[in-house]
């Protein structure tokens, strides 16, 4: 696995299970967390078998963002657009919660592709709500405007208190993320890794990719942002977005693959600490062999008669014993 | 936030499959089978080429971290490709292969419960057998790769035990007999505390039930491709087997009415996509029968489950054991056969009422023993009972406090990960 699904991989499963046995009642309670604090919870009572209901908890926003009622600004609109019909909004949302979506399942198409493609969008619905703004930004970068009543930049929520940049133009969209890590190996191996993300990007078969570039220190961009929502023990990572990777389908993946920059950036720096980990093992049992190599009595051990178990020598004597007695 | 506001994360790695999900939840999220597929074709390749293809080399080995699968994925991968080579982490219980291991944590983690392991606390299991080198090695790996805020490696009988204590009553005494897929264990605990010096295990578990079914129906000679029989064998034994009270009767009873008690099996041949079918008689129920009259099996190993079970009871301090014998709590998959709880009761209860018959004959009716009441607890949870008490566990507050923490790991290393409180117990 290199990128992260947009799905939720246990939401998928949760509504796949209830579509194949919708008759059968079953009380279901199950709560989760993902990544970047994003909670669920999913409700399914006795009584309406049918209708499923989803609350979703998003990660607490900084003060830099624009949240309206609770949720990023776009959200509503677009959960309307994703779902139609078959989706209802709960207000006020669930207790501890922003945002409670009633589902109606037996509202579902009947045709066996749409149906699935329906329920993969539900359970992506991370990618539709928090990347609301983000997608509105880019749908104006696709039709080459600039959205009206936009400051210099905007900024968006993607962990708890911590947000990255937009600077939106007519031509190109840039987006800087602020990367921060707790842990100083991680700081360390994720800097490295960003600076070979932006050589690799200079290689031929990238040249299409969107132009990247990491600093230590904030990029000119974001003039005016406070001192307190710049400080980045691993730098700054900027990506110029151009038209060309937001048309048509390539939205949907780009708006999840910048939502999800931090993520990714961390699920890798723990892939490569588990992949030096395990060539250090195999530097260790190979130094441990070169060792047992050079062991002197090697040759008497291997001598050892091997019989299969204690039991069978155990008889093998008292058969012995009797027949010596008779 | 503090990551103690959040649910803690359990997983249960089972020697067949790992149970994972968050505290709190009735259900783990996923049950998947604990196996990575690796692509194994890079390693190979690297070390015969030449120099000159630096560069290929160099991009196969940055590929080749990330090329694998795990759980069903693994599964279906290494049966359409032929690149990739099955590796079980875990054999009998213990963790075998700690580079597979990581990567199946890493999967568990970032692919399966999608979350950020620097955000949650952790409880993963271990069966009572486990060396405290491998409770270090499964601390370095959670502290040094995850950086997990904190650590909590639970006994998976405690555990399992833990499950019946809110499903019934109130009971931290009892025996666990824990029969998964790789490893049969018999442990009983009092209090809470584990009783370590009475600790059972015998070699037959899940596995060896599979392995006699595909015997069994081999020797009949059913029409099955050997690259799925075993496969095959595992399927039936998790659809069709049973326990049954008696071996005769019951062969007496399939041969009478072989339309009612013959069962078919349909499956489709894994190279060529061929379906084929093969019927299941009598090891319906001689594949349970497996723990009850081992011989049938191995010649090596020939003491029946319920013997065992006593063994261990008698072993354990005098005044437990009234205690243990009333809660005899199974956890595991392979303890799922319909009526296993029945049949082991019936044949406990026969051993013990024995031997109380036999002193009161030899005290000469002077003084006469109170009946020892026998007791075999089931529940329908007996699949994940362990993952649902840790589940339990993991959600109370006392449970962080018993944590290990990353300060403390970054204090002392990975030796507060040695020893485990539940076996500190006055025994």
């Amino acid at each position: 696995m290199i990128l992260l699904q947009s799905h939720s991989r246990f939401l998928l499963q949760t509504l796949l299970n209830r579509i194949q046995n919708l008759e059968k009642c079953i009380e279901l309670d199950h709560h989760w967390v993902e990544f970047d604090d994003v909670r669920y919870h999913v409700q399914v009572s006795m009584k309406n078998p049918h209708i499923l209901l989803l609350s979703l908890s998003l990660p607490t926003p900084p003060l830099e963002t624009v949240f309206v009622g609770g949720l990023p600004f776009g959200a509503i609109e677009a959960i309307k657009a994703a779902y139609g019909v078959i989706v209802q909004i709960l207000d006020p949302p669930r207790d501890g919660f922003n945002l409670t979506l009633k589902l109606n399942l037996s509202k579902l198409p009947q045709d066996e592709d749409q149906r699935h493609t329906l329920l993969v969008k539900i359970a992506s619905v991370r990618e539709v709500v928090l990347g609301a703004p983000l997608r509105v930004i880019l749908k104006h970068l696709a039709s080459r405007t600039v959205a009206p009543d936009i400051d210099q930049f905007v900024a968006l929520v993607h962990r708890p208190n911590e947000s990255f940049f937009l600077v939106p133009q007519a031509e190109k969209v840039t987006v800087v993320f602020p990367m921060r890590f707790k842990d100083s190996i991680d700081t360390v191996l994720a800097t490295s890794f960003l600076q070979e993300f932006m050589e690799s990007r200079r290689t031929a078969g990238l040249s299409n990719a969107p132009p990247c570039l990491w600093s230590k220190t904030p990029p000119l961009e974001l003039k005016g942002v406070t001192d307190d929502e710049l400080s980045a023990n691993a730098g700054f990572v900027t990506f110029v977005i151009l038209p060309r990777h937001v048309e048509g389908r390539k939205l949907d993946r780009t708006v999840w693959n910048l939502s999800t920059f931090h993520a990714y950036v961390n699920y890798h720096v723990k892939c490569s600490e588990g992949f030096m980990h395990s060539r250090m093992r195999r530097r260790v049992e190979s130094l441990i062999q070169a060792l047992n190599c050079a062991k002197p009595d090697q040759e008497k051990t291997k001598k050892t008669p091997q019989t299969r178990s204690f039991k069978r020598l155990k008889q093998g004597f008292l058969r012995a014993g009797n027949r010596m007695l008779e | 936030m503090d990551p103690t506001f959040r649910p803690a994360v359990v997983i249960d790695n089972g020697t067949g499959y790992t149970k994972m999900g968050f505290a709190g939840n009735v259900e783990p999220c996923f049950i998947q089978p604990t196996v990575v597929a690796v692509n194994e074709s890079f390693l190979n390749q690297s070390r015969t080429s030449s120099k000159s293809n630096w560069s290929a080399q160099y991009s196969a080995g940055v590929m080749a971290d990330l090329d694998f699968f795990s759980g069903d994925e693994a599964l279906t991968k290494s049966r359409s490709s032929n690149a990739y080579n099955l590796t079980y982490p875990i054999r009998n219980g213990q963790v075998y292969n700690w580079d597979a291991m990581e990567r199946y944590w890493q999967q568990c983690i970032f692919n399966y419960l999608r979350c950020d392991p620097e955000d949650h606390y952790f409880l993963l299991t271990e069966s009572p057998l486990t060396a405290p080198e491998n409770r270090e090695y499964t601390g370095e790996i959670m502290f040094e790769t995850f950086n997990v805020p904190g650590l909590y490696i639970a006994v998976n009988s405690v555990l399992a035990l833990a499950a019946g204590y809110t499903t019934s009553k109130c009971e931290m005494t009892g025996v666990v007999v824990d029969v998964g897929d790789g490893a049969t264990h018999i442990v009983p605990v009092a209090d809470g505390y584990v009783i370590g010096s009475s600790i059972k295990s015998i070699p037959i578990a899940g596995k060896d039930v599979t392995l006699f079914i595909q015997q069994l129906m081999r020797e009949r000679g059913e029409k099955i491709p050997p690259e799925d029989s075993f496969e095959a064998a595992r399927k039936v034994k998790e659809m069709y087997c049973y326990t049954c009270s008696d071996v005769v009767k019951e062969f007496n009873k399939h041969d009478k009415e072989p339309g009612k008690y013959i069962k078919h099996w349909r499956g489709i041949r894994p190279k060529t996509g061929a379906p084929y079918s093969c019927d299941i008689g009598y090891e319906r129920f001689l594949g349970p029968e497996v723990f009850f009259s081992p011989e049938i099996y191995s010649s090596d190993f020939t003491t029946p489950l319920p013997v065992v079970i006593d063994k261990c009871i008698q072993s354990a301090p005098i005044d437990t054991r009234r205690a243990l014998y009333k809660n005899i709590v199974l956890s595991g998959g392979s303890t799922m056969f319909k009526d296993f709880h029945r049949r082991l009761q019936r044949d406990l209860k026969k051993i013990v009422d024995a031997r109380v018959l036999a002193s009161d004959t030899r005290l000469g009716g002077e003084v006469k023993a109170h009946p020892v009441e026998v007791n075999v607890v089931s529940h329908p949870i007996q699949r994940f009972a362990v993952w649902f008490g840790g589940s339990v566990l993991a959600s109370t507050p006392e449970f962080f406090a018993a944590c290990h923490t990353k300060a403390e790991y970054e204090e002392y290393g990975a030796s507060i990960c040695r020893t485990n409180p539940v076996f500190k117990g006055m025994y």
